[in-house]
């Protein structure tokens, strides 16, 4: 999801959450305050990740409490587990985070016998590659990074829409010099530029890095800014006409523009060189207390009326075919959201990379940059 | 009487020696450390090996940081190009505290500390929010970007961007830092005896005369400390870069943060800020080189 938000944004934004926290977990006690403490299920995860209502239902259903801590990003998540935060029985990480945490050891292996539901998910999202056999993990949501616009404009410039040449190439760009940004990620922006080179978003051969830079600092005259956050209010109050982004993130603009009543629509498509897709999924962490409550809220969350409200809530991939029924009609027509098989094969989930590979990728980084 | 005064000294100095000593020494010496290592696999750091025995070349320690550093001139380039950015910031910032600090110290008191207050207020709203407020004011479709085009166009110069440029940021760090230079110039402005004035008028010297040689150099002493105040938080800001700055706009704040949270190397971004430490501390020690000769002459 969102992948570098400036620290200071971030610090302010856990500040928030946890004041709100304490909020609910207050709110909680004084209602529930003449019965037996209730078991804790301590969840670590996305913020906006779970819709309320189904933290309710579930509560209700267990006799329990769901609390939930937040991160923003997968490096904050491993930062502060590695920095001893403990107590969590269930983590929300993305695919190259969970492969961290698999080889790191802090994982249970889940007891499918007591996830029955685990049969409505969809094939495609089971057996990953940081996870191939689901030892561990349990696919709850994707994203995928693509490329949203301002509908109107371009239709009215007769720009191409399904390929990451609108970003890259300078016929194109020049119309839209200073109105389109790109995602401040080295990796998502590598991936995009590799993609449309034609090599895999995860290729890892320093030659074709160089290219994909090459490739980066010619257009980069064009682009307005690197944005992983600001660029969804840009884009959906107009100052913006393209944007490198999260599905999710440009659902939010489209519907901000929409809520707003401007004269332009926000739309989002998968270029047709293939996009990245950020699978995060439910694992269960060795430092929670109850593992049994945790398998029966996966076992819950694996339920399509469960799963189905954050689709709706925040336009997020659902890998559950048992959802399908409840999905609103305009998010199941929507081929970023629910994109077609085709497409499913053009999309690649991003790799962690070796600290050697990390520092040569900061490098070249810099020099984008930079130059 | 002697021993009871050191102690009182002793009594008063040394719990902020103290914090200093654990709180900026020990995490200096940390980063120092920490400059040596390899990052982790995972992250954080690989651990050392310092017992006899190991093979020798593997213990977990090494100097390859700063050969990363130096093998590429665009670490340095970020360098200069930070000093060049919180330089011109500091510069406009005296240019423009300077007039104001002057206004508030001669005009009557009971203005003075009315419009002291003013200049600290924008402090009682977040910082983040402040510089949120300047994305909207010098967006593509604000009515100060229509406003200047307007007036470009009128002249059939082209259009400019504000928002996401160089110039974006040198007002975002214009804005942040101007009260630290306002306060300690009026500071010492405020302290000026005006019969040195009226004795400059009397032997006859005009306006711009008694301003240059009267009040400047008696000032000098406001200015660097303004500066210094300026200088040092410029050199190391992110979030206003992040913010404001196009594509281009990468300080060396923005390089070390990158580090720690997107490359997970913790040794590269300890020699980067190790480097700019020294680089802040050279300065300093020029600055007070050359300061202290300007300052003692008046």
């Amino acid at each position: 999801m969102v992948d570098s938000l400036p620290i200071s944004v971030r610090l302010s934004l856990a500040l928030l959450i946890t004041i709100s926290a304490i909020g609910c977990v207050q709110q909680n006690n004084s209602t529930g305050s003449n019965k037996t403490p209730a078991r804790i299920l301590q969840v670590f995860n996305w913020n906006n990740y779970i819709a309320p209502e189904t933290i309710q239902r579930f509560e209700a259903s267990c006799d329990c409490q769901v609390k939930q801590d937040y991160f923003s990003d997968n490096e904050e998540m491993l930062a502060k587990l590695a920095a001893g935060a403990s107590g969590y029985d269930l983590i929300v990480p993305t695919g190259n985070a969970m492969d961290t945490l698999i080889r790191q050891g802090v994982l249970i292996p889940l007891d499918k016998a007591s996830l029955p539901n685990i049969k409505n998910i969809h094939p495609a999202y089971l057996k990953t590659l940081f996870d191939p056999t689901n030892q561990y993990s349990v696919p709850y949501a994707y994203t995928l990074t693509v490329l949203g616009f301002n509908t109107n404009k371009v239709r009215e410039l007769g720009l191409p829409t399904d390929t990451w040449a609108i970003i890259f190439e300078p016929e194109y760009l020049q119309k839209i010099k200073g109105r389109v940004t790109v995602l401040d990620s080295p990796r998502e922006l590598m991936a995009a530029a590799l993609l449309y080179l034609g090599y895999a978003a995860n290729d890892q051969d320093e030659t074709h890095w160089n290219q994909a830079k090459e490739l980066i600092i010619r257009a980069k005259p064009y682009w307005a800014a690197f944005s992983n956050t600001s660029y969804i209010r840009e884009i959906a109050i107009g100052d913006l006409w393209v944007a490198h982004g999260y599905s999710n993130d440009l659902f939010q603009a489209a519907l901000d523009a929409q809520k707003t009543g401007r004269h332009f629509a926000i739309d989002y498509a998968i270029p047709k060189q293939g996009a990245v897709m950020s699978l995060d999924s439910i694992v269960l962490h060795q430092s929670g207390k109850h593992p049994d409550l945790a398998h029966q809220f996966i076992n819950f969350m694996l339920d399509g009326k469960n799963s189905v409200e954050l689709t709706n809530l925040i336009g997020s991939g659902n890998p559950n075919m048992d959802a399908k029924p409840f999905i609103r009609l305009e998010l199941l027509q929507n081929k970023v959201i629910f994109p077609d098989e085709e497409s499913l094969s053009r999309l690649e989930m991003i790799t962690d990379l070796n600290h050697k590979q990390r520092r040569i990728l900061s490098r070249i980084w810099t020099e984008i940059k930079l130059r | 009487m002697q021993t009871s005064s050191r102690l009182v000294k002793w009594l008063i100095s040394g719990p902020p020696l103290l914090f200093l000593l654990i709180f900026f020494v020990t995490p200096s010496l940390i980063m120092i450390f920490t400059s040596f290592r390899l990052p982790g696999e995972f992250g954080g750091l690989a651990p050392v090996k310092l017992l006899p025995g190991e093979v020798a070349g593997d213990s977990g320690l090494t100097i390859e940081t700063y050969q990363f550093f130096f093998s590429d001139f665009i670490y340095i380039e970020i360098f200069l190009k930070s000093f060049a950015v919180a330089t011109i910031t500091t510069l406009i910032c005296i240019a423009m505290a300077y007039p104001l600090a002057l206004l508030i110290a001669r005009s009557r008191k009971k203005f003075r500390n009315l419009m002291i207050m003013l200049v600290v207020l924008p402090f009682a709203s977040n910082f983040l929010v402040r510089i949120y407020a300047w994305m909207i004011i010098l967006g593509p479709e604000s009515g100060l970007s229509h406003f200047i085009n307007g007036i470009l166009v009128f002249f059939g110069i082209a259009p400019v961007t504000l928002l996401f440029s160089p110039f974006a940021v040198l007002i975002g760090m214009v804005y942040v830092h101007l009260p630290f230079m306002i306060l300690p110039l009026y500071t010492n402005l405020e302290k000026h005896d005006p019969i040195l004035l009226d004795a400059a008028q009397d032997l006859g010297a005009n306006s711009w005369q008694r301003f240059w040689y009267v009040t400047w150099p008696q000032s000098l002493p406001g200015i660097f400390s303004g500066s210094a105040l300026v200088f040092i938080p410029a050199l190391g800001m992110f979030a206003i870069p992040d913010i404001l700055g196009g594509t281009g706009d990468i300080m060396i704040g923005n390089l070390i943060k990158d580090q720690f949270l997107g490359t997970r190397d913790w040794p590269f971004g300890s020699t980067l800020s190790i480097m700019l430490t020294l680089a802040v501390l050279g300065i300093a020690g020029l600055f007070s080189w050359f300061a202290k000769p300007a300052i003692r002459m008046t």
